[in-house]
Parts: C-alpha cells; sequence; structure tokens
C-alpha cells in the first residue's frame, strides 16, 4: 500500500501504532485464518462425499482427524476471521475516519490488541505442527475436552489471547467514539457503522471476559486437578455450556452488527440515499445490545432443563427478530427511489439481503423448543447459521474490502474479475448450503463424518454440497487475487470514486497518510455522512 | 499523529512504537509456552527456556512503555481514567463467572458443606487481617495521591512504596494460608470446595500482583522524578477496584 510519506519501511509497520495500518494488519491476518479455515472446509466436505471413509486414513482413527478439522475451521473462521475482520480491519481502519479523529484513543494498546490476535493465529496454526492436535470443536464442551488427548492448552490460549486482543479494543474504540469525535458532530450524525461498532464493543466487552473465564477454568480441570465440570466431585457439566454461550451467542451479535454496518454505508453510498429510518435502527441496535444477554438457553435446549426456562427463553430468542427486524426495513428501505449503481459492493449487499432473509427465517423453527429438538442437532442447524452468520458476515467483509479498495490502497479493483469472484461464491454458497437444509430436515446430523447408518440418498446431496465447496473456492481464489494484483497494478483510484459524502472520502487524501485529516475536521448541526438530497 | 500547529502541513511521518511487539512477545513465551511447556509436555527445558525469553521481554515491554506513556503527549489527555472504569467491567465479569461457577457447585451441594476433606477448622482470623491489609493499602495509596496534588513528590514515592510493602505482605499471608492447607491436604483437587476456594483467591491474588506492578511501575518512574497524575491515579483506581473485590471474595468463600 502506498502512502503519502516516504517508500515502504518495514519497521513502519511492524512497529505502527497508526490506526490505519493496523486495521490492514487484522485484514493481512484474517485473511490468512480465511484461507487455511477455508482449507479445512474443503476438507470436510471432501471427506463426505461418501458416507463411510473418503479421504481420512480409516474408520478407526478417521473421526480424529476429522475432529481437528472442524476445530480449526471453527475456531479459525470465527475467532480468526469474522471477528478479526469486522471489529479488527474494518473498525480500525475506518471508525478514525469517520468520526474525525486523527487516532484511537490509545494507539499503542491498539497496537498490542492486533499483535495479540497475530499471536492467536500463530497459537491456532501450531494445531498442524504440534503431535497432539486439538480436536475439540470450537466450543471445547467437556467432559471431552477434559478426557481427549488433543492439546486442550492451545485451544484455550488462542481463545485467551483473541479474546483479551477483543476487549482491549473495545476499551479503546468505545472511548475513542464518546470522546474523540470531530467538534460538532451529535450521536445522531454518526455513521450506521460507527453506530454498529459502538453497540457491537459494548456486547463484546461484556461478554468475552465471561468465555475467558470458562476456558479457563477448563484449563485448570485438565491441567490443574480442580473439578468445576466434573460431576463426580461436586462440578457441573453444563456450567460449561451456560458459561460459553452465554458469551457465544452474543458473539453472533457482535459479528452481525458491523456486518449489518457495512452494508449500510454501501447501501447509502450506491443508491444516493439517507439511511431510510435512521433513529428506529439505530434504536434496534441498542436493542440487540439488551437483549443479547438473555438468549443464551436455546444453544441447551437438550441439555437439559425446566419447560419454563425452555419457553422463557424461546420469547426471548424469538424477541431478538424484532430490533432485527427494524434493522432489516431500514437497510431495505434505504434502497426505496434510489439510484442505485450495482458494482460489486452492492452485488455482495443485494445478496446480503437475501442470505440475511433466509439465514434469519431458518432460525426462528430453530428457537421454537418444539421444532428444535428435532432440527437442532442436525445439518439444518449447519446450514442456518452458515447463512446468517458465516456467509453473511463474510460477504460484508468481502464487500468492505471491495468498497473502501481505492481509499484502502489508492487504486481501483479489476471490475469484471470481482463481478465474477461474486458470481463464482454466491452460487456456490447456495450449492452447498441448500442440499444441507434438506437432508437436515430429514435427519442428517450435524458434525458425523461417518453417516453410513443414514438413508443412501444423504451421500448424493453431500456430493452436491462439495461441488458447491469447490465453486466458492474458485469465487475466493479470484476475489484475492485481484485485491493482491489491483493494490499493486490497479488503476489510480480519485479521493472519492463512488461520490459518498462520508468523511473517509470527503476529507481524506487517497490512500489518508499520518492523522488521516489535512485540518482539523469540524461539522455543523445540518452535516450528516448520508446528504444526498 | 499531527504535531504540526502550522495548520496546512501534514507531517509525513508514521507513529510507531516497540513497546506492544515486546509485551505481547513476553506474554506468548512466559505465559503461553511456560504454562504448555510444563503442564502439556511435561518438558523442564521448553519451560525454562520460554521463561527465560518471556520474563526480558516483558519487562522490557512494559518499561518502554512506562517511559513513552511518560514523555509522550497524547492526541486527547486524561482518556485513560474513563478508559479504565470500562476495563474493569470487563473484569468484573471474570470474577462474576468464578461466582458463578462457585455459587453453582454450593447450591447444588445442598446440606453436603463443606464436603468431605475440608479441614474442621479454616482460619478465619487471617481473612480479617488480609482485609485490613488491602483496605489500609488503599488508604495509603490515596495518602500518596494527596501527596501528588501538592506535587510532593518525595511523599508520594514514600507512600506509594508502603501501599507496595502492605501489598507485599498481603500475598504473605496467601503465601503462608496457602502453605498451611496444602500441608493439611487440602490442595485444588480435594473437593468442590477446595477448587473454589483455590481458584478465586488465586485469581483474587493475581490481581494484587498485577496491581503491584503497576505500582512499582509508577514508583520508578517517580524514583527518576517523574510522574503523570493519569497514571498514578489508574494506578490507585485498579488496586481499589482489586479491593473491593476482596470483600466479595473474604465474604463469599470464607465466611458463608
Amino acid at each position: 500500500m502506498s502512502t503519502t510519506s516516504s517508500g515502504f519501511k518495514l519497521s513502519e509497520w511492524i512497529f505502527t501504532t497508526d490506526h490505519k495500518r493496523i486495521g490492514i494488519l487484522y485484514l493481512i491476518g484474517s485473511i490468512a485464518a480465511f484461507a487455511v479455515a477455508g482449507l479445512m472446509a474443503l476438507l470436510i466436505r471432501l471427506e463426505q462425499m461418501s458416507p463411510g471413509p473418503t479421504i481420512v486414513s480409516d474408520a478407526y482413527t478417521g473421526g480424529d482427524q476429522y475432529n481437528v478439522w472442524l476445530y480449526f475451521h471453527g475456531a479459525a473462521m470465527i475467532l480468526g476471521f469474522l471477528i478479526p475482520g469486522l471489529t479488527g480491519f474494518a473498525a480500525n481502519y475506518l471508525l478514525p475516519l469517520m468520526i474525525g479523529a486523527k487516532d484511537v484513543a490509545f494507539p499503542r494498546i491498539n497496537a498490542l490488541s492486533v499483535w495479540l490476535f497475530w499471536a492467536g493465529i500463530v497459537m491456532a496454526l501450531l494445531t498442524f505442527v504440534v503431535p497432539d492436535k486439538p480436536d475439540v470443536m470450537w466450543t471445547g464442551y467437556p467432559p471431552y475436552s477434559i478426557k481427549t488427548g488433543g492439546n486442550l492448552a492451545l485451544y484455550v490460549f488462542t481463545v485467551h489471547l483473541i479474546g483479551f486482543s477483543s476487549i482491549l479494543a473495545s476499551v479503546n474504540f468505545l472511548v475513542t467514539i464518546v470522546y474523540m469525535r470531530a467538534p460538532g458532530m451529535g450521536w445522531f450524525q454518526l455513521n450506521m457503522f460507527t453506530w454498529s461498532c459502538f453497540t457491537a464493543l459494548i456486547i463484546q466487552l461484556v461478554f468475552v471476559p465471561v468465555l475467558a473465564a470458562a476456558v479457563t477454568l477448563l484449563l485448570m480441570d485438565r491441567y490443574l486437578g480442580t473439578h468445576f465440570y466434573d460431576p463426580a466431585n461436586g462440578g457441573d457439566v453444563l456450567l460449561y455450556q451456560n458459561l460459553f454461550w452465554f458469551y457465544s451467542h452474543p458473539a453472533v451479535y457482535v459479528i452481525f452488527l458491523p456486518a449489518m454496518g457495512i452494508f449500510y454505508e454501501i447501501y447509502a453510498t450506491m443508491a444516493k440515499n439517507p439511511i431510510f429510518n435512521y433513529k428506529a435502527a439505530v434504536y434496534g441496535m441498542c436493542g440487540i445490545v439488551l437483549i443479547s444477554g438473555e438468549v443464551w438457553v436455546h444453544h441447551l435446549y437438550y441439555s437439559g432443563m425446566p419447560d419454563w426456562i425452555r419457553i422463557g427463553q424461546m420469547v426471548t430468542t424469538l424477541l431478538i427478530s424484532v430490533p432485527v427486524g427494524l434493522m432489516t426495513i431500514s437497510l431495505f428501505g434505504t434502497l426505496y427511489r434510489g439510484a442505485i449503481t450495482f458494482n460489486t459492493p452492492m452485488y455482495y449487499g443485494t445478496a446480503a439481503l437475501y442470505l440475511l432473509i433466509v439465514g434469519g427465517l431458518t432460525g426462528i423453527p430453530l428457537a421454537m423448543t418444539v421444532l428444535s429438538v428435532h432440527l437442532g442437532e442436525t445439518s439444518f442447524t449447519h446450514a442456518h447459521f452458515h447463512f446468517i452468520m458465516g456467509i453473511f458476515a463474510a460477504f460484508s467483509v468481502f464487500a468492505a474490502v471491495d468498497f473502501w479498495f481505492p481509499k484502502i490502497s489508492g487504486r481501483m479493483l479489476n471490475e469484471g474479475q470481482a463481478k465474477l469472484g461474486f458470481w463464482f461464491n454466491f452460487i456456490g454458497v447456495n450449492v452447498t448450503f441448500w442440499p444441507l437444509f434438506i437432508i437436515g430436515v430429514e435427519g442428517m446430523p450435524r458434525r458425523y463424518w461417518d453417516y453410513s447408518q443414514f438413508p443412501a440418498h444423504f451421500a448424493d446431496y453431500h456430493k452436491v454440497a462439495t461441488v458447491g465447496a469447490f465453486i466458492v473456492a474458485i469465487g475466493m481464489a479470484l476475489t484475492i487475487s485481484n485485491w493482491l494484483i489491483s493494490a499493486v497494478k490497479g488503476k489510480k483510484a480519485e479521493d472519492n470514486p463512488w461520490g459518498s459524502k462520508s468523511l473517509e472520502w470527503t476529507h481524506t487524501a487517497t490512500p489518508p497518510g499520518p492523522g488521516n485529516f489535512a485540518e482539523d475536521v469540524v461539522v455543523d448541526a445540518a452535516w450528516t455522512p448520508y446528504n444526498y438530497r | 499523529m499531527m504535531k504540526s500547529a502550522s495548520g496546512h502541513a501534514q507531517v509525513h511521518h508514521w507513529e510507531t512504537s516497540v513497546a506492544p511487539m515486546l509485551v505481547v512477545g513476553g506474554v506468548l513465551f512466559l505465559v503461553v509456552f511456560g504454562f504448555i511447556g510444563w503442564f502439556s509436555y511435561h518438558s523442564a527445558l521448553m519451560t525454562i527456556l520460554s521463561v527465560g525469553i518471556g520474563v526480558p521481554l516483558l519487562v522490557a515491554g512494559i518499561a518502554k512503555w512506562t517511559s513513552e506513556g511518560l514523555t509522550h503527549k497524547p492526541l486527547v489527555e486524561g482518556l485513560s481514567p474513563v478508559a479504565l472504569p470500562i476495563f474493569i467491567v470487563s473484569e468484573v465479569f471474570i470474577f462474576l463467572s468464578l461466582f458463578v461457577a462457585y455459587w453453582t457447585m454450593r447450591l447444588s451441594a445442598g446440606g453436603d458443606w463443606p464436603p468431605a476433606g475440608t479441614p474442621t477448622e479454616m482460619n478465619l482470623v487471617l481473612p480479617i487481617i488480609m482485609t485490613v491489609i488491602l483496605v489500609a493499602s488503599s488508604l495509603t495509596y490515596h495518602v500518596a495521591e494527596l501527596k501528588l496534588e501538592h506535587s510532593d513528590l518525595s511523599g508520594f514515592r514514600s507512600w506509594v512504596l508502603i501501599s507496595m510493602l502492605l501489598g507485599l505482605l498481603f500475598l504473605g499471608c496467601t503465601t503462608y494460608e496457602y502453605g498451611h492447607l496444602l500441608h493439611q491436604n487440602f490442595t485444588p483437587s480435594t473437593n468442590a470446595y477446595s477448587t473454589a476456594f483455590y481458584s478465586i483467591t488465586g485469581f483474587h491474588a493475581s490481581h494484587v500482583l498485577v496491581g503491584l506492578g503497576v505500582f512499582l511501575a509508577v514508583w520508578l518512574a517517580a524514583v527518576r522524578g517523574m510522574s503523570n497524575k493519569y497514571f498514578a491515579f489508574c494506578a490507585g483506581l485498579y488496586w481499589h477496584f482489586v479491593d473491593i473485590v476482596w470483600f466479595f471474595v473474604a465474604t463469599q468463600v470464607y465466611y458463608w
């Protein structure tokens, strides 16, 4: 990436405290995690091509190999790609620019966050080096995680490092948003992306520590002999599931909110419209923060609990559709009578609306206790959360890179290749996950590598899904190679190629140099980032 | 960061700091590789190497960080006193999770408490002494802050030192207590109570240790004639938080 200052200096990158460069370091780390975790997904799909052993060595050790792929795919996609891609890369690069600040409140803590995240990536990658590979999914449920021969400590420390990085980033950005907005910028003049990060970071601040505590107790049970999760000695296995999902369900909103924020920015800019029902959407985000802590028990429907808790949690889980609905209507409405430019970010944006609706609606039966008992542990759930959480959020990261690429790199993407990559990705994910919805309803369990005791036609659906995964792989190869090549060889970009009204486009050089703005930014009461009328 | 006062001049200068990476390296080697070396792979060599690499990195990182913090002017001054309480919110949730784990075990045990293996007479006087020590250290640190307000750096230094000594005394009590209990075969793996007891008091003690580390950084800076009221305030705030947590630890773990 070229800068306004002198050429490339390695020390200015690895020791940097500049939020834009830290954002790019986050992006590199998260795309690396995505690539390796994506390879794991391909291995998983290849294995499921046939009911018995396909690519694992034999029926006896096959489960162990397969568990390691599942572990790495899940842990790296969520902790290494989605969260750092959104609240790491996007928030770092964009937030200070959007609020007119020269940097974050604590630049050195910001650098600490990014390198803690990289340390977490290193820990995760050690999976492929150590003899006792972790095999505990991304959930690490006891008693298996305590009894397995896999290296639990690698899992726990990956969570610790990335978790600590997230907590510090939350503190840093919350303070930055509250205290470092440009003079005159009121709360209802903030970008939607700023709001989405503000709310997501509150969730992150409060819930990540609980996950950290949950896995710490796991570590102590395994290595120090304590009995937190050991029923034989007065402990409780379900305690872990409660603590884990107390964080990990809200984590979905830590991913969902900034992903929505990115799409709001893209929609408004490409439709040249102000955000429809801006305040309602903001209240929707705040509503998600309030409700997010009361929904985790639906992950434990079949772990044993009194009916009155099940029903209560069904209500609170369904309740979260209200704020999500407010946000979705507002996203939709932003397009109303807009002069829409369909470039690649907008392609992803449009696809996101579809993913949001399919992924959101398939969540409703899963929230309902009666249906959930049937569908919960099947590939229906697997397809549901891949739509809403995996692909929706991943598309938001790709859209964000495509949308802000001119600002970040100073060059334009190859639009044709980007669109081709989009179509491969979009078709690929549908070919992958629709078959899983269908056989999920018919009873295909999640996480199984050997499904020979199930109806034979499941294999056909799995074959289709595997083809889909490879279509996505082609799409991602096109997308990522486009970023790399265009960053060096792309056409020079203007300062504001999309004609946006947001500060990061209107008030900075391309790409922005140290200090972001040539002059201090001041805005008046009439200014909004969506002033298109 | 722009330092220019002239308005139009864009400063062509990327800010850097070595400190964060040193700290991350220190944590990675000392805590992570040290733990894995000892507990996963039972390798003394790996543990010694990790600790040997980690400690100097961590100390160098913190020293560099402190000295930068005391000499560089931030973009907006005085934000750390609002940032630290936000960080403490997340700390509160870690402690809360530990207490939830303890309460779960305790309440599901029914009348079976304390479970078999707990010494019949736990020492209930020591926690009172420890409470007094910790509260006293909070007060002495408050005096230190008052001295700093009146620009009395040598008074500040002495009172910080007194607070540190009280903190050390508190950790001494913990060590004595642990030794005594371990001697009676009350170990972390004895029963549900020992599990909660060692985890909660140990986690609190680790916070005391971090607080002492921060005091040490404040004190060393003061010895070199440097001080920063926000830094001193944050060190104190953290210490008071650790103090308040102790009330919950003492009442829940010892006296309930």
